[in-house]
């Protein structure tokens, strides 16, 4: 029951945050999906993703959001699309029944709920995994965190207080 | 047994990567369409980690979702700075006013 | 140690590349030290590196299982080509000092040098395919921006525009080996290739070895691509010494090379390459014997001359061609910087123009006359040795009437070198040109390079040990010098080429009285003069990519959601493609 009310969270704070016309809101909404989809995460058995979900996902971006917001000014602009909302339906809806469809038969059910039994053997091969089978990401994480620092110290330039938050991520 | 993780965690994925996605279509500002891109990689993100509780590599699973949310975190800082030179230098966030291509 | 030294070959010139970039082009100064100081210490590690060479790797990155490991192994083919690349790209960076001095954006142009050295130090470096594919592209793009660095000049544009579309187009070839060899064999390890090529299904291998093929000769300025190299011209003349001379372009022989155990058995393979080396050197020492561009004439004579190593590869001569490569780099550098020198001084490429400028400038006339010596085949020099051993191989491993054409070929390289010499330095001064005599700096970097010229054919004995000692699967011997230059001596291709070459030069000696001979040959040369119609073809497949990248524009409404439309909508597709295939 936890979990349905946690999923029906999500896409509630979802839909409000891209219905909202006024940013620092509509930020605000994006920071609440994200608390709840890290607590989802932590309910499917991924407690560290999780955690740095929290941290980042809530943490991290809104503030960034927040401080983007307050530079620009919080214009809430005209909702009106720039292309015709009945396509952005069509494209969406067809997009999703055709993944739903090819994922759903394919949730044998019996089998994943056995494997969602099995909690213990499962944990403490995140950090080997991390560190030796995937080294490629992680070296392009570093790259991508070095773009990130130079697009900070770049463009919104001058306020030291996010660059240290920044660097802090990495 | 409809209401199981699973299910709930797919529809979710679903809906998470719709209505992303959909933000992304409709909106106007681009502070908006960051917020959008942000929502439907939050999708993906349960998807990775679902994919791999049910295929018994939770690891795995996690180690790309950590990836993605670093990579996720980053795309957001550059196109809010982006978003901040913009509207610095063009005074507008307002996108069908951003383009300068002949139509 | 190799390792360190592997890392310093790359690595030096990268950070030299950014750090040129980084001081900022108010300190033209600095820049030109620090470029310098970088690819001279990047030439030292490659010198280095040969003392180290070996068969296993040298420097293995770790990136997991998608890509293999990331590892450089400085075998003997590696490891002198990297040591022309730095070596011969530090020459041609100290002679920029007086050649780029006063110019604007000094700071790209450096960092497209510097980085342009690193990358084909990693590119022969290396022994995974996925690595050699993106150092391929690197050198490619570095390639391109430099042919187009004076970008306010249309010509220059266009011919960077030009070569960079042509090598990507042979890149292709490349990236579909790369890619059929992971596929059957689980890994972008070139050893591993070389070993297990004949258990390959041999469709697949044909597929690989035209592939290389392709992208070698596309890399190369070979038959059919040849006509990207002339137009690069327009780039700054070190550049063309050192990219489109002296290394870039000989990464389609060393490819050839580097696979020729692999792919010789495959049928047609071999003639296939003898025969694009062939009609290449004939066609581009036609085409330099009627232009009147002095960097067009060298531009046609490396095509010619990469024939001449294309031809060797094929006929199974490996070392010859490298070796050739070896004294084609020097001399040719020679060349290019000493022509570079020329139309430093005179302010003009136009050969018809210049005239008697030998007794202006004394110094770059002798180091030039020595390179052209060098090209033409004359004894002593080394571009003799290596071309007669490249005409023996190509005797002893092909059929005879391409050899012919060859012998025919070396005869017109003679005349076209003559007839260039002469055009620049002697006879009377038909532009009124005043030159002044070539800076201190340009004088630096040709000395070296003359004496290179001279004596760099007593490398033949170190040079086949290098090659024999690191390549298993190439089974090359290894012999003193003397044995080396004593069977050349003793070869009768030899003498036909020497009297291939007296031919030439008689020819150019006797033109005058040689009147009816040279009508006949003017249709000939009309024709050359267009390119054999190659000119046409390659400009409508740069054309026709220009024009389809026009029309497309259409569809760019420059809304960010129409965008990101068109990528759900072709997320869509796939998605019904996926469907409709389960």
């Amino acid at each position: 029951m936890i979990n349905f009310l946690i999923g029906a969270g999500i896409l509630a704070c979802a839909i409000l945050a891209v219905r909202e016309n006024r940013l620092l809101v509509s930020a605000l909404w994006l920071a609440l999906t994200s608390a709840l989809v890290s607590f989802l995460m932590y309910r499917v058995g991924a407690a560290e993703v999780a955690v740095v979900e929290l941290s980042v996902g809530a943490g991290l971006v809104t503030v960034l959001f927040v401080f983007a917001i307050n530079i620009i000014g919080n214009e809430s602009v005209a909702s009106q699309a720039p292309l015709p909302r009945p396509l952005a339906w069509v494209a969406i809806v067809l997009g999703g029944l055709l993944l739903a469809w090819m994922i759903l038969p394919s949730m044998q059910l019996e089998r994943f709920t056995a494997v969602l039994e099995q909690q213990g053997e499962l944990a403490g091969l995140f950090r080997s995994v991390l560190w030796t089978d995937r080294s490629v990401d992680s070296l392009l994480q570093v790259v991508l965190i070095f773009s990130g620092v130079l697009a900070v110290l770049g463009l919104i330039g001058g306020e030291e207080g996010l660059e240290s938050k920044e660097e802090k991520q990495g | 047994m409809i209401f199981s993780l699973p299910n709930i965690a797919i529809v979710v994925v679903l809906g998470l990567f719709g209505v992303g996605l959909y933000g992304v279509l409709i909106s106007r500002n681009l502070i908006k369409v960051v917020v959008g891109l942000q929502i439907a990689v939050k999708g993906a993100l349960v998807a990775f980690v679902l994919a791999g509780r049910l295929s018994s590599q939770v690891d795995v699973g996690q180690s790309l979702a950590l990836t993605v949310i670093v990579a996720d975190t980053i795309v957001a800082v550059v196109a809010l700075a982006l978003a901040v030179q913009v509207r610095r230098k063009f005074g507008t966030l307002d996108i069908p006013s951003l383009t300068s291509l002949r139509r | 140690m190799a390792g360190i030294l592997i890392a310093l070959c790359i690595g030096l010139p990268w950070a030299g590349a950014l750090l040129v970039w980084w001081i900022g082009n108010d300190n033209p100064r600095w820049q030109h030290s620090l470029a310098v100081g970088f690819s001279a210490a990047g030439g030292l590690a490659a010198l280095a590196l040969i003392g180290l060479r070996s068969q296993g790797a040298g420097l293995s990155l770790k990136v997991g299982g998608a890509f293999g490991d990331f590892s450089f192994v400085p075998d003997g083919l590696s490891v002198y080509l990297t040591a022309i690349a730095t070596v011969i790209g530090s020459l041609a960076v100290i002679f920029s000092i007086d050649y780029m001095r006063g110019e604007e954006q000094l700071g790209r142009y450096y960092a497209l040098v510097l980085f342009f050295i690193g990358s084909m130090a990693g590119l022969v470096l290396t022994n995974n395919l996925f690595l050699m594919f993106l150092f391929w592209e690197i050198t490619a793009l570095c390639s391109y921006g430099l042919i187009s660095f004076h970008n306010d000049d249309p010509k220059a544009v266009a011919g960077g525009i030009k070569a960079l579309i042509i090598t990507q187009l042979g890149g292709i070839g490349l990236l579909v080996a790369a890619i059929l060899s992971y596929s059957y064999l689980g890994s972008f390890d070139t050893n591993l290739l070389l070993q297990k090529a004949p258990e390959l299904p041999a469709n697949v291998l044909t597929i690989l070895a035209f592939g290389c093929l392709a992208a070698a000769a596309a890399k190369s300025a070979q038959f059919p691509f040849q006509t990207w190299l002339p137009d690069a011209m327009e780039a700054p003349t070190p550049v063309s010494a050192l990219i489109h001379a002296a290394t870039m372009v000989n990464a389609g022989v060393y490819l050839l090379a580097r696979f020729y155990p692999a792919f010789a058995a495959v049928p047609n393979w071999r003639e296939a390459v003898m025969l694009v080396g062939m009609i290449s050197a004939l066609m581009a020492a036609l085409m330099a014997l009627a232009a009147n561009d002095l960097k067009r004439v060298l531009a046609y004579s490396t095509v010619s001359q990469l024939g001449y190593m294309v031809y060797a590869v094929g006929a199974g001569g490996v070392l010859a061609s490298q070796f050739h490569l070896l004294s084609h780099s020097i001399f040719k550098a020679l060349l290019f910087l000493g022509a570079g020198a020329v139309i430093h001084a005179a302010g003009t490429r136009d050969m018809r123009q210049m005239g008697g400028l030998g007794s202006q400038m004394p110094f770059v006339r002798t180091v030039f006359v020595a390179g052209a010596l060098a090209l033409a085949g004359v004894p002593v020099l080394n571009g003799f040795w290596s071309k007669e051993l490249v005409l023996e191989a190509g005797l002893s491993g092909g059929p005879v009437w391409v050899f012919g054409l060859m012998i025919f070929t070396a005869a017109l390289t003679a005349l076209y070198t003559f007839r260039m010499v002469w055009m620049v330095f002697f006879g009377e001064n038909r532009g009124g040109l005043h030159a002044h005599e070539a800076g201190a700096a340009m004088k630096t970097a040709l000395a070296p390079l003359a004496l290179g010229a001279l004596v760099s054919w007593l490398l033949a004995g170190p040079f086949s040990r290098l090659l024999a000692e690191t390549l298993p699967h190439h089974s090359i011997h290894a012999l003193p010098t003397g044995e080396i230059l004593l069977e050349v001596i003793k070869a009768p291709a030899t003498y036909i080429a020497l009297a291939a070459v007296a031919l030439g030069l008689a020819a150019w000696w006797w033109r005058e009285k040689l009147r009816l001979f040279s009508e006949a040959l003017s249709g000939i040369l009309w024709v050359a003069a267009h390119s054999f119609g190659f000119e046409a073809i390659n400009r409508g497949v740069v054309s026709v990519t220009n024009d389809a990248a026009e029309d497309l524009r259409g569809s760019q409404t420059g809304l960010l959601n129409w965008n990101v439309l068109a990528i759900i909508i072709a997320l869509v597709l796939v998605l019904l493609l996926l469907a409709l295939g389960a």
